[in-house]
């Protein structure tokens, strides 16, 4: 089998992952298939978060969410933990920003799709992550089927991503998963030409032919964000099959989100 | 390890561009990543009306592939003289299955057509494939279907035909999804879209169905083809299990006795 190619001297870094609950605790047993599942396809670390996709998460329940990131960080060093937040609870949202990132020791925020990117209310939270240089990744898609539209209302397509980041030029945004389910080739139309603070994460399960190849196109390889979103095989398989070259794959595998959680001020 | 492909297709796909849509091109493709063997459909014949010309196609295409290439029709249950068309794809073109599209051809797996289907196909000795979907519904074209064949539709429609074999092509099934249901040794499950690694989905669907009930597949070129082998290395079954999953179980379903 021709799939052993993941064979650079550099750390493979999964830029969209999740921990989860069980219990009201870190679900340990879910950890720990997570953490096996990535040593076989040959991630070494994991940028994770716990979302909520109940339709307006209140302060105590995403205060708990992160605290499951926090155990899970206390397990290994593997995890990078991303603060999950509701903006629309501004005060509170940059409490726990102040909470998990200045003081508790994460890398970036993660947002659901509770508010699009360029909704006014993010406005606090976008510039404090300027502030603080560290990344903020959403929930992403261009959906097309009826379910998913009426289940996620606000979510955010590039349109929304490309209208923020030229509100916000000092703030990195990562539009997450690409082969999250929607219409990638749509999405990745509209990044051509588009704000260089806006990175893709590889995440999701569609590994249509050609979808890495593309992205690298439209975005070039500095923008682009290895990851799977618990998709491991789709995710590492996909990069393998895109024709990228060693420096592309070393770029997308690490290098492209270790320069981004490297600026983070705070440490 | 020699694997056989049983999910790969030929031709055109209207709804987005295809990176290959040729016989060669699939072909060169699949055996550079390792894989001895395939089955193929052919595309177009989820969209001609009359599918046979689709038929009749994939068999041109596949002059002098077929040392790699076993061909898989499609029929229409609906459309005029389809049980003709399956008989001469069988007898005639040397296809060794047929591939079913409810969800374009506008049909129920709980119907009479499917069930006629159903029945030449077990007195012709090959099996019925059916796709749980073409292509991710999230991503669709206006012009394409919402609709899937989902899991408890073909579950049932094995245990109504326990004498046809079904290939359950782009299927996400888990072994819970069996609790409380009788055994179903007629049905056959595709594995390109299961979790492996990641809670081992596709050992733990072994465990309750058996190995000798699963296929590999890719969905090449619709889909990257590396996933899919990914998998089946990261599962926990033994070699002998692999093997069986890998191709040994699709030669058989396809009375097809040696490499």
């Amino acid at each position: 089998m021709v799939v052993n190619k993941v064979t650079g001297h550099y750390q493979i870094i999964d830029a969209h992952n999740h921990v989860w609950s069980k219990d009201g605790k870190l679900n340990i047993e879910d950890m720990e298939n997570l953490l096996e599942a990535a040593e076989r396809v040959g991630i070494n670390r994991l940028c994770v978060s716990t979302p909520l996709n109940t339709p307006c998460p209140k302060p105590d329940e995403f205060r708990k969410c992160n605290d499951i990131v926090f155990e899970a960080m206390k397990k290994t060093d593997k995890f990078i933990g991303f603060c999950f937040v509701n903006p629309g609870y501004v005060r509170e949202t940059l409490d726990e920003i102040q909470r998990c990132v200045v003081d508790g020791g994460m890398a970036g925020v993660k947002l659901y799709h509770h508010y699009f990117i360029c909704d006014p209310a993010l406005t606090p939270l976008l510039e404090k992550a300027a502030e603080l240089k560290i990344p903020v990744l959403m929930h992403a898609g261009k959906v097309m089927d009826t379910a998913t539209r009426l289940a996620q209302p606000r979510l955010s397509n590039a349109e929304h991503f490309i209208k923020a980041a030229k509100m916000f030029p000092e703030t990195i945004f990562i539009q997450g998963h690409i082969g999250g389910g929607g219409d990638w080739e749509w999405n990745l139309r509209m990044l051509e030409d588009s704000p260089a603070n806006i990175y893709l994460d590889t995440s999701g399960s569609v590994i249509d032919g050609g979808i890495v190849r593309k992205t690298v196109a439209a975005l070039g390889e500095d923008r682009v964000l290895f990851a799977t979103d618990m998709a491991f095989e789709e995710g590492v398989g996909k990069i393998l099959d895109a024709g990228l070259s060693e420096t592309q794959m070393r770029k997308i595998f690490h290098d492209n989100i270790s320069g981004i959680l490297n600026r983070r001020k705070v440490k | 390890m020699k694997i056989f492909d049983i999910n790969t297709a030929i031709g055109h796909w209207p709804f987005r561009k295809l990176e290959f849509e040729s016989v060669s091109e699939l072909r060169n493709v699949l055996e550079s990543h390792g894989i001895s063997r395939a089955a193929a459909v052919n595309t177009n014949g989820i969209f001609y009306k009359n599918c046979h010309d689709a038929n009749l196609e994939l068999h041109s295409w596949l002059q002098g592939h077929e040392d790699f290439f076993t061909g898989i029709a499609t029929v229409n249950p609906l459309y005029a003289k389809w049980d003709k068309d399956l008989r001469e794809s069988v007898e005639c073109l040397g296809f060794k299955g047929v591939r079913i599209v409810p969800q374009y051809h506008d049909y129920e797996l709980n119907s009479v057509p499917a069930a006629e289907i159903a029945d030449l196909a077990a007195a012709l000795a090959i099996p019925v494939f059916i796709p749980q979907r073409l292509v991710d519904i999230r991503q669709r074209h206006w012009l394409d279907t919402e609709k899937v064949n989902d899991f408890e539709s073909v579950y049932n429609f094995c245990i109504r035909h326990p004498d046809t074999r079904i290939i359950y092509t782009e299927a996400v099934v888990s072994a819970e999804s069996f609790n409380g249901k009788e055994k179903c040794p007629n049905l056959f499950i595709e594995t390109s879209r299961m979790r492996s690694a990641y809670g081992q989905q596709i050992s733990k669907l072994a465990a309750v169905i058996g190995a000798g009930q699963l296929v590999f597949g890719s969905g090449a070129p619709f889909k990257e083809i590396s996933p899919a082998l990914l998998k089946l290395r990261n599962t926990n079954l033994p070699e002998a299990a692999q093997k069986q999953l890998a191709g040994e179980n699709a030669l058989r379903i396809l009375n097809k006795y040696h490499w």
